[in-house]
């Protein structure tokens, strides 16, 4: 399932950028291929990333797998319901599941993001 | 996400060079392809619906698992016994006909080849199942010792090959109606699940008094099938049924309808891996051979290495080993509700006061724990004893922080986990 609106990594993350503010997610093929979640570590509240680094790792009971922050920003909240609850993502991946939010501090890095519309392409091609 | 993903980072790649198994149109109908991933160059599924409900499937009705990857090889004709009971560390005389039997093959310096069920199915008739990934392996050396392109054994060259039986592979065409695949259909509602399928009385009776690695020969939903009480799940009730290929879908089909109404679920490569693991059982690569060169003896098999037999292939380095190995595999239980970091394979196992003492091996998560098989210090743990667990950095971030990537014995470091020590082996 994709959800319309949202940007997405060929990484599968996705990200809601509402005015300077990146919501961040992994998507429902991530959480399929990884099975049952049992563990979410989250970034540090306050910590910049660059696009691409490794933001958090979300592991289930087959694999360890790293999170990529999809834009440049600092952390500004995470969902620490995830710590109790990592099968958030599984049940509910796009809005109880999101992983952190961060001020994005380069609006360019969201430009090379794809829309609903291409990751549902690419997801289809794999 | 994914792309450091150890199961799936071969996927793609490996789905144009993995051959499907004859059932891949059954996994196909009952789960979605994501879940289909490479194992030992086959296309399997992870879970059909998940690894928890799979596993607990086995564990409280039935489950069937596609076993079709394995190797199946005949070994037949004058001088089979002899030959096989050279090839093999455990004792071919002691196997009675509609027995088999747990056995090492191994090369002339003692290394494990495989870990192998040998079936006899007559005096001088029998079959090896062998691992997936060891398959070819095993043939080229089974084929390399008959024609004499190997030594048997290097400090007595003038040792040879006793017999020259013929040797199958079951799963290729060229053998026709004789070609065999493994379907396992493990748990305490297996025999009636799989009597259900069979129709003459006497037959149901003979297979309700198969006891643990015992077989027969038998009609299953009109197909000749080797029924055999033996699996890789630790289910007290368990079979393996060998059929051929091509009937393989409608046994699949008729197990499955069969074994709703009871509870049993088809099971992937992941409920596979867990049971086997709570169970204790080896799996090749890890818990044997692998990158430790793991020993028979350090495994928990050395029953199944006969050192009293005048010859087998490896014998002398076994003899060796016997006496001197220092590590052993080891159960434990650690923690493991939603919330705890899983512990990985390479993770450091310390013991009461925080000294490294080994490594993981594998490890499961399984309803609110996990249980890991762990390289540890021979004799160094004892039942309910406590352990520690150190995770490895996972990521860069981790090293940054200051997290190992790796650890050597003898380290003094801060548990993350804390658990205790399981007996070796369990039943279920």
């Amino acid at each position: 399932m994709v959800v319309e609106g949202l940007l997405y990594t060929k990484s599968h993350e996705w990200v809601r950028v509402e005015a300077d503010i990146a919501t961040i997610g992994v998507t429902d093929y991530a959480q399929q291929m990884l099975g049952e979640i049992v563990f979410v570590e989250l970034p540090a509240i306050g910590k910049e990333f660059a696009q691409q680094d490794e933001l958090a790792i979300v592991e289930s009971t087959k694999a360890a797998s790293d999170v990529y922050s999809p834009v440049a920003g600092k952390v500004i909240e995470v969902n620490s319901e995830l710590e109790s609850k990592p099968d958030l993502i599984n049940q509910d991946c796009y809005n109880a599941g999101w992983i952190c939010r961060l001020k994005i501090t380069d609006t360019n890095s969201v430009e090379n993001l794809m829309d609903s519309r291409q990751y549902q392409e690419y997801v289809g091609g794999l | 996400m994914l792309q450091d993903n150890a199961d799936q980072s071969h996927r793609h790649e490996a789905e144009s060079i993995s051959r499907q198994t004859v059932l891949y149109d059954r996994h196909i109908a009952l789960t979605d392809k994501s879940h289909i991933v490479s194992f030992a160059g086959y296309l399997l599924p992870l879970w059909y619906s998940s690894i928890a409900a799979e596993h607990t499937a086995v564990r409280e009705a039935a489950g069937i698992f596609d076993c079709t990857h394995m190797g199946v090889l005949e070994i037949s004709g004058a001088g089979a016994a002899h030959f096989i009971d050279q090839l093999t560390t455990n004792s071919i005389t002691s196997l009675k006909v509609n027995h088999a039997q747990y056995s090492f093959i191994l090369d002339t310096s003692g290394g494990v080849l495989d870990d192998v069920i040998v079936y006899r199915k007559s005096l001088d008739e029998f079959i090896a199942v062998v691992n997936a990934a060891n398959n070819d392996k095993i043939k080229n050396w089974i084929n390399a010792l008959l024609n004499n392109e190997v030594s048997l054994d290097p400090e007595h060259n003038a040792r040879k090959v006793r017999g020259r039986p013929k040797v199958r592979d079951l799963r290729l065409a060229d053998c026709k109606d004789d070609c065999r695949v493994d379907i396992a259909l493990q748990g305490p509602k297996s025999l009636q699940v799989l009597l259900a399928l069979v129709k003459d009385k006497e037959a149901q009776s003979q297979i309700a008094q198969l006891r643990s690695f015992q077989f027969m020969e038998t009609d299953i939903e009109g197909t000749k099938c080797l029924v055999s009480r033996t699996g890789y799940t630790g289910a007290k009730i368990g079979f393996e049924l060998f059929v051929h290929p091509e009937k393989a879908s409608q046994l699949w089909e008729a197990i499955l309808q069969a074994g709703k109404p009871l509870g049993l679920l088809p099971c992937g490569l992941g409920s596979r891996d867990s049971l086997r693991i709570e169970a204790g059982l080896p799996l090749y690569g890890h818990e044997l051979a692998g990158k430790f060169n793991i020993s028979p003896f350090e495994a928990g098999y050395g029953w199944a290495v006969k050192l009293e037999k005048q010859f087998f292939i490896g014998k002398a380095a076994m003899e060796r080993i016997s006496t001197e190995y220092n590590m052993e595999v080891a159960r434990i239980e650690l923690p493991g509700t939603k919330g705890i970091r899983p512990a990985r394979q390479n993770d450091a196992v310390l013991d009461e006061h925080g000294w490294s003492i080994g490594w993981v091996l594998s490890c499961a998560v399984i309803s609110e724990r996990q249980i890991a098989l762990v390289y540890v210090d021979r004799d160094r743990l004892g039942q309910s004893d406590a352990v520690g667990l150190y995770y490895l950095a996972r990521s860069h971030s981790q090293i940054q922080q200051g997290r190992k990537d790796g650890v050597e014995k003898m380290e003094l470091l801060e548990p993350d986990l804390t658990g205790k020590v399981l007996s070796r082996f369990a039943k279920f």
